[in-house]
């Protein structure tokens, strides 16, 4: 038998590789303690070669030593990190904000439900009944206008306001045609434009401070309703942008599931899904050109950098996040993939596969007559297993692939039920 | 302790928090630096933020609305941000706001803006505690240039630093104890504000922190050599020959014939990861990789110019994202790099950089003035440069009896060098000479042989390994050994030492440098078991240093200096 020249980090005693000069001289502690002449003899010769390799003078290991070092500095990209302290003032804002605001809020409610009798009571007399509804100032002691305070006298003549009986000059009135006083009433019928040339007649005489408050919510009702068109077309970009999200993510899972030679997805749906991602790419593509390219008011520097910008931004999206998919594997790439996997699986589950194929033996061998039987009035599990299948190709068509995954988990328990089931009988049958 | 992850958190939970749509982000000048330090203008897109507003720009105000937006709005509490704010609020150009201060604000302000909130827009009112600017993760700066006038604080400076301290032990969530560098005043009265904020804003300041981790305030005057070197490691060096400001370096002031868009290059380390490998590389090393992320690039160009088949172009757009990103990268760093040497050339930076290197870390004067004399005599060394060598010669042998400080200002004033840099030298040594320093700055006993040696790189550069440490590597070591002595570093108050710190928080007034942040780095690497932050009233290269050094000592007499016989105007 010939010898074999072992070398590296031999023991002396037992001839073990140790692979390193610390662990030989730990295990010659532990192991062979008593050989103390032999244990300083490797420490020795172990400090000399040391020596003699980094025969270097000190100097040089210090610049190699902070070359060495310079080589690890950098900087690692910053991991994500919980937010630091936070303090929430916003309780205590809303509460001051609700103290102020509710006054203004009551007053604002009072005045439309006063215009909304104003409008519904017109009839016999108009003035009458105004002031029935509003109790007009007395205004013997008034003799200037409240707002310009221009007095009065023949030509500059004292008006109330229809919605709080203050008093005030001809100028200083306001009027407020029934049509736009019936939108504020019922704000559900909005006929925005269409503004009427305001005549006394078709009108109410308001004062500033009332038109002001109603104005007010006016402009916030309106806007409520008001979506412009360029939110529109956002919303639509941001629906299509995380319906590709989901796309993504399940396409990365399809890959790495085939890229791993798992069966649990075919090729093709792979490509499907890039597809549909493709396409929907397009989709984002044109939309935010759509974006960009909308007509701005002149004046509005805002709205073109805003509409820019998400052209920008879609457009990055795209390139970063969508055109870096890795493409799916060839036919010949996965064939290889799979055959590897199953070499590997073998390997790996010997026992239970070979457990596996007995079962299945013993079914087929010890039940073909009886199963032509089974076939005419199908066994319920059958049946089910084949609308489970026929799911699954449903589920595969349409992208579903969480439920191809699901329903194959089902389908896998249908099988072993079933073979069970058939095992079972087997027995009763011997 | 990562300054750039804290506020990276707070952004992203500022724009989650406001529901998807469409936002504008509405911030003051300040807050603006803080935001576009850790995030690029197209990463914050991706997050819903399509526009970036100036809340104190001129023509804000009259600029017009757009009701549809959501408004994030990001302010540092200040007096006339709170009231431009009330403006915006009674005249809302935006359908919901939510506002998030930069640090603690007053009730009573809130209450000023609540009241202006009259059509109900405001659906958040908050405070995020990023009132500093994360420069990298171990590395933050208030932003302040200067911060002494005479030996004492500028007020406004001493409350600003406050301010960005406390919001950063906030962002970090610690609770530290406090030491100071005991000769200075600055210091002392710095350290004694955080302290009272602490104590009075308590509840903000309890949470539950694993070990007492330690703020340890120092002044720059300690160690004024560190800021008046050259520097050979990347990011050193641009801020020293090209200064860094925000990340952004204006390659227009050195080199007019610049292509526009490398007029002003971004340098972060976030999302440039060539910039991240590289930014403590040496000079020489620097020039091997860029050459190594050329040829790369002119694989791939090359790869790219024969599309000859339909596989080949799906490759190619495939590709283009990265090749975009790789190209652009490719060309900044080449033009910052080709900057960097030619000065490095043009004015002899490495010949003056070795006698720097020996004065900073050798005892030798007889021969360190004939090395400075040598070199005040080369027409190519630029006149900064002889200056900062004088000084560096002035603040090692001010005590040394045969001196000749006033020898060679005379031989600089016939160089023609301006008054005001010559002028500077004795402002230095009255700003931090002997007098004003406590640490044993020039140890000569520590003096090592010096090993600087020129290593011929790759690409035709010299590699350069320095040997001068920073003061601030023997504070650290000192304090992680534990031995930092008390009466030199003591605590505030009543506090003493518990066990030794492992999260430490560094702050030097007056301002730090990048090279004292590699040595916080190299530190980091090194004790694995300590985590060490710096920061520093700015991140100073010799230009702005001499400036603040101008700054304070402008109106302050002589005092320390009388023995050098040297005249100004």
């Amino acid at each position: 038998m010939a010898e074999a020249i072992a070398e590296g980090f031999l023991c002396p005693i037992c001839h073990k590789d140790l692979r390193s000069p610390g662990n030989l001289i730990a295990h010659f502690q532990d192991l062979h303690s008593e050989e103390q002449d032999i244990l300083k003899s490797i420490k020795d010769f172990y400090g000399k070669a040391k020596k003699k390799i980094l025969k270097l003078d000190e100097k040089d290991l210090e610049i190699f030593r902070n070359e060495v070092r310079l080589e690890r500095y950098y900087l690692e990209y910053s991991e994500p990190q919980d937010a630091g302290q936070i303090k929430s003032h916003t309780d205590y804002y809303k509460a001051i904000r609700r103290d102020r605001l509710d006054h203004r809020t009551a007053e604002t409610n009072k005045l439309v439900i006063r215009l909304d009798r104003l409008l519904r009571f017109y009839g016999s007399d108009r003035k009458q009944q105004e002031q029935e509804l509003v109790a007009w100032l007395d205004g013997t002691t008034v003799t200037r206008c409240p707002s310009c305070a221009s007095s009065f006298n023949i030509t500059r003549r004292k008006h109330h306001c229809r919605l709080c009986g203050s008093i005030m000059c001809n100028s200083c009135s306001y009027f407020l045609t029934y049509e736009t006083a019936q939108t504020i009433v019922a704000p559900v019928h909005t006929n925005n434009g269409s503004e009427s040339q305001a005549s006394e007649s078709e009108s109410l005489r308001i004062c500033n401070h009332c038109l002001d408050m109603l104005e007010c919510r006016r402009r916030v009702q309106i806007e409520q309703m008001m979506q412009p068109l360029i939110c529109q077309l956002y919303n639509h970009l941001q629906t299509v942008k995380s319906q590709v999200q989901n796309s993504v993510e399940t396409y990365h899972k399809v890959y790495n599931s085939l890229t791993s030679g798992e069966r649990t997805y075919l090729l093709q749906d792979a490509q499907n899904l890039r597809t549909t991602i493709a396409k929907n790419a397009e989709i984002l593509d044109t939309l935010s050109k759509k974006i960009a390219s909308m007509p701005i008011e002149p004046d509005t520097p805002k709205q073109h950098n805003l509409q820019n910008s998400i052209r920008k931004a879609t457009s990055i999206y795209i390139k970063d996040y969508l055109l870096t998919l890795p493409a799916p594997p060839t036919v010949e790439d996965l064939e290889k993939i799979r055959a590897e996997h199953a070499m590997k699986v073998v390997e790996e589950d010997y026992v239970p596969v070979m457990r596996n194929n007995i079962k299945k033996v013993t079914v087929t061998t010890g039940w073909t007559p009886t199963k032509a039987e089974n076939e005419s009035d199908e066994d319920p599990l059958i049946e089910q297993m084949n609308i489970v299948k026929n799911y699954i190709d449903q589920a595969r068509q349409a992208q579903r692939f969480e439920e191809v995954v699901s329903l194959q988990e089902n389908l896998k328990m249908l099988k072993e039920t079933y073979m069970q089931q058939q095992r079972v009988k087997a027995n009763e049958a011997v | 302790m990562n300054v750039i992850s804290a506020v990276k958190a707070y952004v992203l939970k500022m724009t989650e928090e406001s529901e998807p749509g469409m936002k504008v982000l509405l911030m003051d000048k300040e807050t603006t630096s803080v935001v576009s330090m850790v995030y690029g203008q197209s990463e914050i897109q991706q997050k819903e933020v399509f526009l970036l507003e100036r809340i104190d720009s001129a023509n804000y105000r009259h600029s017009t609305g757009l009701r549809y937006l959501k408004c994030l709005v990001f302010l540092r509490p200040t007096a006339q941000n709170i009231e431009a704010l009330c403006n915006e609020l009674r005249k809302p150009k935006y359908g919901a706001y939510y506002i998030y201060f930069s640090n603690i604000i007053a009730k009573a302000d809130i209450k000023v803006i609540a009241e202006h909130d009259e059509q109900e827009v405001v659906k958040e009112v908050q405070e995020f505690y990023m009132d500093y600017l994360a420069v990298n993760p171990h590395l933050f700066s208030v932003g302040l240039p200067v911060c002494f006038n005479g030996t004492s604080w500028i007020s406004t400076a001493l409350q600003r630093s406050v301010q960005g301290i406390v919001s950063l032990l906030l962002s970090l969530k610690k609770a530290p104890l406090i030491r100071y560098q005991a000769n200075s005043s600055a210091c002392r009265e710095l350290a004694g504000r955080i302290d009272e904020v602490m104590n009075k804003e308590s509840s903000l300041f309890s949470y539950g922190q694993n070990g007492q981790p330690l703020l340890l305030i120092l002044d720059r005057r300690d160690d004024p050599i560190t800021p008046l070197l050259n520097q050979w490691t990347y990011q050193a060096m641009v801020h020293e020959l090209l200064t860094i400001n925000n990340n952004r370096v204006n390659l227009l002031n050195v080199n007019p014939s610049v292509s526009k868009e490398l007029s002003e290059v971004v340098l972060s380390a976030e999302q440039d990861i060539f910039y991240a490998k590289n930014i403590f590389m040496n000079y020489g090393e620097i020039g091997q990789n860029i050459k190594q992320l050329m040829d790369q690039f002119q694989a791939k160009a090359k790869s790219h110019q024969k599309i000859e088949s339909i596989s080949d172009m799906k490759n190619f757009v495939e590709a283009y994202p990265q090749f975009k990103k790789l190209s652009g990268n490719v060309t900044k760093h080449v033009t910052v790099v080709g900057e960097l040497s030619s000065m490095v050339n043009k004015y002899y930076l490495l010949d003056v950089s070795e006698v720097e290197q020996e004065i900073s870390s050798q005892n030798d004067h007889s021969s360190h003035l004939q090395s400075i004399k040598k070199l005040l005599n080369n027409d190519k060394v630029r006149n900064f440069d002889a200056v900062k060598l004088v000084m560096l010669y002035s603040l090692r042998y001010q005590n040394h009896s045969n001196n000749d400080i006033a020898g060679l200002i005379n031989v600089l004033k016939k160089r023609h060098v301006s008054e005001t840099l010559t002028k500077n030298i004795i402002n230095l040594l009255e700003y931090a000479g002997s007098h004003a320093r406590q640490s044993d700055l020039f140890n000569v006993e520590n003096a090592v042989k010096i090993t600087k040696r020129f290593f011929k790189g790759l690409s035709g550069v010299d590699n350069v390994y320095t040997q001068h440490k920073p003061l601030l590597h023997d504070t650290l070591e000192e304090l992680v050994k534990g031995r930092l002595r008390e009466s030199l570093y003591p605590y505030v108050g009543n506090q003493s030492n518990t066990g030794r710190p492992q999260d430490i928080i560094v702050f030097i007034v007056g301002g730090t440098t990048y090279e004292e942040s590699l040595t916080v780095h190299s530190f980091n690497k090194s004790y694995p078991s300590f985590n060490i932050l710096l920061g520093g009233t700015y991140v100073h290269n010799s230009t702005s240093f001499l400036e603040e050094v101008e700054y304070a000592t402008r109106n302050t007499s002589r005092i320390h200096t009388r023995n050098i016989h040297v005249r100004f105007e």
